[in-house]
């Protein structure tokens, strides 16, 4: 039987930094039960956050080319197609490779067998069409199959976020991410990224039902209490052909069961996981985990609890002081750790008896953007995540995150050239170009990665934040980049250049101007042909700005047609009067406290 | 802009559109609209547009009525769909003293020929079982009553005016009248100057200020009322309902919401177009009483507008004595949308022939308030 100083269970981004340092060092075996390395990297085509040591701004497929370029040319022993099928006594594992049983010993072992997607119950959750997240991200991403054409995604997490928007950029629909949370589980840039395609989020939803006899044809979704159970009567039905549910995912711990390691419940890390130390070793010496298997978090977090569980082996199994290096990966995780969003995380690993010292954070001020008739680049990324690849990819020193990388980035307007290089890297897209003169027309470079690329002189939509037609524009330039992160320079008028976040090749049917009245574009122009050109007249006619929310959503549009029409400057437009109530109230909002 | 207009209309609302455009149908030339703001920016484009007929006077009654048939022609004759919708009036009686008024009324409209009749509690509560008939004594029911959408009617008048080839300036504001020995020679304006021998004054509440101009006295003020809209819900309400005694009426446009406003205690002026929170409060009172299908209903919007108060709440319709050809039709109270139609058609005529000739408006002349007045009472 072979035996090895170390190996490695699962190759994805945990398994694979690990193997990468022990590569360097000692005997290693890497086994993974796929074709190829990387895990869930293989199919994640959206750029990473965190820094740039890690791979931030870097695609998660071309990170795991990467590792594995790295890997192979050491001398590491790599077996994909191989699935571990239990670890027994005398540190012995056994796998099935081509309908094969073999054995290996190890020194040492790293489990890195990463999580699994948690199921959600609902009627006919058994039809064809309900497909985990993953599922659908493999079958799309990895082997470019389609499951569907109408999608509903059940989750908010980044995961749900991600694959939403790479739906759309495959063209196909996504009706609604649902979340039956009051607020996003992901990143805020990821969910700004959905919500400038129109997709909307719905909180506090969930679904109930199925619906289909063969395959899925529709869904029931309904909204949710504080206590998560369905309010009856606001039930409503979808109709999509598939089901996504990316409700969360949950360690696989069988091994470390079997490995004779504790495993605990802590439902912050993910449900049950291996205990382990700070430097990534279970109740059981001889064994260390890394990544989803150890808690539920992301790829940049695997990575460096992998150097880290490989670099303790190295200082176990060849006795070489890694002493420095080791408390500096444990400094790095800290402080990806340190943002908001690892709250969770920092009270499981407290449960375990791992404090994360907490890494202070500068005073985040903002400052105006300039004016100046330059182009320059406008950050829209205020939520603390552990990212700073802007701040290492700007040269001018005009962004700055600091050591904290969960600081949102500070942008220094003089200080930018224009070059919008951060723009290109930026992995929640939150980073925009904008040119604003004495000229009624603005420029606008709005980061693309949707096919075709526009052409120059093309005319496009202009979608706001939120997904919703705002204006026509035009294609001044596109800007291509190796990452495949395009910029679309647009030229728009001027008003409008703070509320454009994305475009789009004019659609077929007429965009909706006023959502609240189903007001179109083509309504609005046609009264506007007739003669009529005045706001107050033409919302009598056609109900725009009318409607529960009071003009709020729709008011800059409509008033950007009519200048666009009649060659009227929006500031020289009257622009109606705002009535109250601000927000629509129900009469019984009035009754007095004994009348209710 | 013209140099010339045979007839200069001031005041671009319902009233003003109305005889502009009755003028244009009897083949006048040269119709000049000026409207100081937008179309249906005043009083019309404020009001709830209720259509009625059940007046406590018979001449109002014949006028209303005239009004009805000009409303049902209007598609045809103006030239788009204003949401009519002849769904009747509910007005409710609480007191001993509005059962008289109501049956002394009823009686009266009968016999002008009103399809109007007496229903009892409990005749309202089977036509309308979402309506709290509690201390109801009975109602006054006329279907042949009904609503539409005052903006539109506005804006189609405006837009057929000059498609007949009338003028309808907007966004201009007159700023006098040339007279030289009491006949009328043209309007200034702040676009520009009209000549012309004929002026209406249908400014609504602003109609004194017309008249200061030229020294013509017109009793008439401005007075606030407030209004609200909800969302709109699946149709249920038919028609408008008036409580005099609970103090509101509420429709339900085309659209689904509901449209409803009161009388305040104490009326701003018309200059204020401001509104109130008590207004909400007290409406949410009524409406969760009468009608307590509405408890959950979303208020969407309120706003006011200016009632053109005359002495007796009733229209004045004439001639001024002093200046030959100045024609003012104001005072409606809160009415001037249901009878523009033939109040237009009535003030053409006196225009074109010197007299009315299709309805007989001679009640609503200045003379009654220096005779002694009747004040109109069924007003909200």
């Amino acid at each position: 039987m072979k035996e090895y100083d170390a190996v490695v269970i699962g190759g994805g981004p945990a398994g694979m930094a690990a193997a990468d340092v022990l590569g360097d060092h000692v005997k290693t075996l890497i086994l993974d039960e796929n074709d190829m390395l990387g895990g869930q990297l293989v199919k994640q085509t959206h750029k990473f956050f965190g820094d740039h040591v890690h791979y931030a701004s870097t695609r998660g497929f071309e990170i795991a080319n990467k590792f594995i370029d790295k890997i192979e040319k050491k001398p590491v022993d790599i077996l994909t197609s191989s699935t571990v099928i239990g670890i027994y006594p005398q540190n012995t594992v056994a796998y099935v490779r081509n309908g094969h049983e073999d054995q290996v010993k190890y020194k040492k072992l790293i489990i890195a067998t990463g999580a699994m997607e948690r199921q959600l119950p609902f009627i006919n959750s058994d039809l064809p069409g309900v497909y985990g997240a993953g599922a659908v991200q493999t079958l799309m991403n990895q082997y470019g199959i389609f499951p569907g054409k109408r999608f509903l995604i059940i989750g908010s997490g980044n995961i749900g976020l991600i694959l939403a928007y790479q739906l759309a950029q495959t063209g196909v629909e996504v009706r609604a991410i649902v979340e039956a949370l009051d607020k996003i589980g992901g990143y805020e840039v990821h969910a700004n990224k959905a919500k400038r395609l129109g997709i909307p989020i719905l909180l506090k939803h969930t679904i109930v039902k199925a619906i289909g006899d063969e395959s899925v044809q529709g869904a029931i979704i309904a909204e949710v209490d504080d206590k998560f159970n369905v309010i009856a009567g606001t039930e409503k039905e979808i109709v999509v052909d598939t089901i996504c549910i990316s409700v969360g995912l949950m360690p696989i711990t069988e091994l470390t069961e079997q490995a004779k390691c504790k495993i605990a419940y802590i439902p912050e890390l993910g449900g049950y996981v291996p205990v382990r130390d700070e430097r990534m070793r279970t109740t059981n010496p001889d064994v260390f985990v890394a990544g989803d298997l150890s808690s539920i978090e992301e790829a940049t977090t695997a990575m460096i609890e992998g150097k880290l569980a490989a670099m303790q082996i190295v200082e176990d199994v060849k006795k070489i002081d890694l002493e420095k290096e080791i408390s500096n990966e444990i400094k790095t995780l800290a402080i990806f750790r340190s943002g908001p969003k690892s709250l969770k995380i920092r009270s499981g690993l407290e449960k375990m008896g791992i404090v994360t010292p907490r890494i202070e954070m500068p005073k985040f001020s903002p400052l105006p953007n300039s004016e100046n008739g330059k182009l320059h680049a406008v950050i829209e990324c205020t939520e603390e995540i552990p990212c700073n690849s802007c701040e290492s990819a700007c040269k001018f020193d005009a962004i700055k995150v600091g050591e904290n990388i969960n600081t949102p980035p500070v942008f220094d307007p003089l200080k930018c050239t224009g070059c919008a290089v951060c723009v290109t890297v930026c992995p929640g897209l939150a980073i925009f170009m904008e040119k604003s003169d004495e000229s009624p027309n603005a420029t606008l470079g709005i980061p693309y990665e949707f096919l075709p690329l526009p052409k120059s002189n093309e005319k496009m939509w202009g979608m706001d934040r939120d997904g919703n037609y705002v204006c026509d524009l035009t294609v001044k330039r596109v800007v291509k980049n190796p990452n495949k992160t395009y910029i679309v320079y647009v030229d728009l008028p001027k008003e409008f250049v703070d509320v454009v976040r994305h475009v789009t090749y004019p659609r077929k049917e007429n965009p909706f101007v006023c959502r609240c009245e189903e007001i179109t574009v083509d309504q609005i122009e046609k009264v506007i042909d007739s003669g009529i050109t005045d706001f107050e007249e033409i919302k009598r006619i056609t109900r725009v700005t009318m409607g529960p929310c009071g003009g709020k959503n729709c008011k800059m549009i409509i008033l950007g047609i009519i200048s666009k029409k009649t060659g009227i400057p929006i500031s020289k437009l009257s622009h109606g009067t705002s009535r109250p109530p601000v927000k629509v109230v129900e009469f019984s909002a009035f009754l007095r406290g004994d009348k209710k | 802009m013209m140099k010339h207009a045979s007839v200069v209309v001031i005041g671009g609302g319902i009233v003003g559109s109305a005889i502009a455009f009755s003028l244009l149908k009897m083949k006048t030339k040269n119709v000049c609209v000026i409207e100081k703001s937008y179309v249906s920016s005043g009083s019309t484009g404020r009001c709830a547009g209720g259509i009625r007929q059940q007046w406590s006077s018979p001449m109002n009654v014949k006028l209303a009525m005239r009004s009805v048939k000009l409303f049902e022609e209007f598609e045809k004759d103006v030239g788009m769909n204003i949401e009519y919708y002849q769904g009747g009036y509910l007005l409710l009686a609480y007191t001993d003293s509005e059962v008289d008024d109501f049956e002394k009324n009823v009686r009266m409209q009968k016999s002008q020929g009103l399809d109007v009749e007496i229903l009892t509690s409990n005749q309202i509560k089977e036509k309308f079982p979402f309506i709290n008939v509690e201390d109801i004594k009975l109602g006054s029911w006329c279907q042949s009553d009904g609503h539409a959408n005052p903006q539109l009617a506005n804006i189609a008048y405006a837009i057929a005016i000059r498609k007949m080839g009338g003028e309808f300036l907007t966004h201009t504001t007159v700023t006098g009248i040339d007279v030289q020995n009491r006949q009328i020679i043209g309007v200034q304006t702040d676009n520009g100057y009209i000549s012309t021998k004929i002026v209406v004054d249908a400014a609504g509440f602003e109609a004194p200020k017309i008249g200061s101009m030229i020294g013509v006295d017109i009793p008439v003020h401005g007075e606030r009322h407030q209004i609200l809209v909800t969302e709109a819900v699946n149709h249920f309400l038919d028609p408008l309902v008036i409580n005099f005694n609970h103090n509101y009426y509420v429709r339900q446009t085309h659209h689904g919401s509901l449209m409803m406003g009161q009388g305040d205690a104490n009326p701003a002026s018309g200059e204020d177009l401001g509104n109130t929170i008590e207004f909400l409060e007290e409406m949410s009172e009524k409406m969760i009483k009468d009608f307590p299908l509405l408890k959950n209903i979303h208020i969407v919007r309120q706003w006011s507008g200016a009632y053109d108060m005359s002495p007796d709440a009733q229209p004045i319709i004439d001639e001024s004595k002093d200046i030959s050809r100045f024609i003012y039709a104001t005072g409606f109270s809160g009415h001037g949308f249901m009878l523009a139609p033939a109040v237009g058609e009535s003030v053409a005529e006196m225009i074109i022939h010197g007299q009315t000739v299709t309805t007989d408006v001679s009640n609503l002349k200045m003379d009654r308030f220096t005779i002694g007045i009747e004040r109109e009472h069924n007003v909200v």
